[in-house]
């Protein structure tokens, strides 16, 4: 059990080390967020609609967006250098190298949501401070899910000849459950509702988590297999 | 091929004239059997294609995942062939949901789409097998992307509960399930109504069984042209 949890950590300090050394991927994927967002104020008039049933929408939508690029470069820059190569010569079970990257864009993800919040606080004038523990439980619970089947098709595209094309085609209506769910929660949550009043989409979002994780684990062995 | 293979290749011709028999029944007792409902007119007799048509949608899904499970197991070509023909026919009944649906919509409802539970669960899962069919298109012959599809094709059928408990908390106004009630099987209807139902369904599933024998075969044959045209290719 040592030996795997070394194996996974020694991946993804790999993936921070690159992305400490390029810096690419972490300002590009916050950039875009902030354009997202800017691009839905431009579209809504925001005197008209409150800040507060849109703006989870507009978090959100921003959210994974921006982390389908993540997603995108994660996988294509192990083909790159035949780094996926190297990692699959390596004695290690396939399940690590999933969970290795899966935790990789799960912390990019992390990381660019704690410097997109306060701008989506200053944006929507909307004051998170006060439910600020809830807010990152279902923001953790979202991204976890989005990761977690984010990276299987994402290995799984990487080798296709239009990776960036299909990777949302594929992805975006599966995710469904993850959009409705985290919008609905963080708008809850914003009108001052507590966690314990929204337990069926905690649950939902959690058996979304747990469900595809799974599967990840149980089908990585097929698609990371040349 | 020798001939016994060839024969069990093809569809059958008494499977063929079953369903032709089953849908003339079935198209009789929409038109004529069938009693014009009283306060929907005659655009209620629409629902024996719609009920039916998502009936197979899912069904065909469902021989998606199941084929998917298999082939992951045993890595046999056939039954990612049996995935792809299914898929390809889910696509074709989902679709036909989704426009009946409309059609029924409009004058019942006043408008033709409602972003009601059913309504876009739907859409997502046509969406979902929409990208399976690419991904297929999209990648080149061979196991990778019978593996690659499979694993679509079960990820995709796992997700459809989550998305219809999420859509379904989301906003929902679709009529209850008339035919499959609490109280049991075709407590919500007349029993004319019902038979014609059931005789419709009959004959969309046996419909979907003899596209399926069709589409199969089509797919050996290309098999079987692409094993001739390498043979020829290394022989030269």
């Amino acid at each position: 059990m040592n030996a795997y949890l070394s194996q996974v950590k020694a991946i993804v300090w790999k993936d921070f080390v690159t992305e400490f050394k390029t810096r690419e991927l972490f300002s590009s994927m916050f950039v875009f967020a902030i354009l997202v967002m800017l691009i839905f104020i431009f579209s809504i008039n925001l005197s008209v609609v409150g800040a507060n049933q849109v703006g989870p929408g507009i978090l959100w939508v921003a959210i994974l967006f921006a982390g389908t690029l993540g997603l995108n470069r994660s996988f294509t820059l192990e083909k790159e250098n035949g780094c996926l190569q190297g990692l699959m010569l390596a004695p290690v079970d396939r399940s690590a190298i999933y969970f290795g990257k899966m935790l990789s864009n799960l912390s990019f993800l992390l990381i660019m949501e704690t410097f997109l919040l306060p701008v989506f606080m200053i944006f929507f004038n909307v004051d998170i401070g006060s439910h600020l523990g809830p807010l990152l439980i279902v923001v953790f619970m979202g991204t976890l899910g989005f990761s977690a089947l984010g990276t299987l098709l994402s290995s799984l595209s990487s080798n296709l000849k239009t990776r960036e094309i299909m990777l949302p085609i594929l992805l975006y209506p599966l995710i469904v459950p993850i959009a409705i769910g985290s919008v609905r929660m963080t708008g809850q949550i914003l009108d001052g509702k507590s966690l314990a009043d929204m337990m069926n989409w905690v649950g939902l979002i959690l058996c979304f988590d747990i469900i595809f994780i799974s599967v990840s684990i149980m089908t990585i062995d097929h698609i990371l297999e040349e | 091929m020798s001939d016994a293979s060839q024969k069990s290749d093809s569809p059958g011709y008494g499977l063929m004239g079953l369903t032709a028999a089953t849908v003339l029944v079935a198209l009789g007792a929409i038109f004529i059997y069938v009693p014009t409902e009283r306060t929907e007119g005659v655009v209620q007799r629409i629902m024996y294609f719609h009920v039916p048509s998502a009936w197979i949608a899912f069904f065909a899904f469902f021989v998606v995942f199941l084929c998917s499970i298999l082939f992951l197991w045993k890595k046999e070509r056939e039954w990612d062939i049996y995935a792809h023909a299914s898929a390809e026919i889910g696509i074709v009944f989902c679709s036909l949901v989704l426009i009946t649906g409309p059609l029924w919509a409009k004058p019942i409802w006043g408008v033709w789409w409602v972003w009601d539970a059913r309504l876009t669960s739907t859409l997502v899962l046509w969406l979902i097998y929409v990208a399976y069919l690419m991904l297929r298109a999209q990648s080149e012959a061979g196991s990778i992307r019978a593996k690659y599809a499979a694993v679509i094709g079960i990820v995709g059928f796992l997700d459809i509960p989550l998305i219809h408990f999420s859509v379904l908390w989301w906003r929902t106004f679709h009529p209850d399930p008339k035919f499959i009630t609490t109280q049991g099987i075709g407590t919500g209807n007349e029993t004319s109504m019902n038979i014609t139902l059931i005789v419709a369904l009959g004959a969309f599933t046996l419909l979907y069984f003899l596209l399926m024998g069709l589409r199969v075969r089509l797919e050996r044959m290309k098999d079987e042209i692409d094993r001739i045209k390498k043979e020829r290719l290394y022989s030269h």
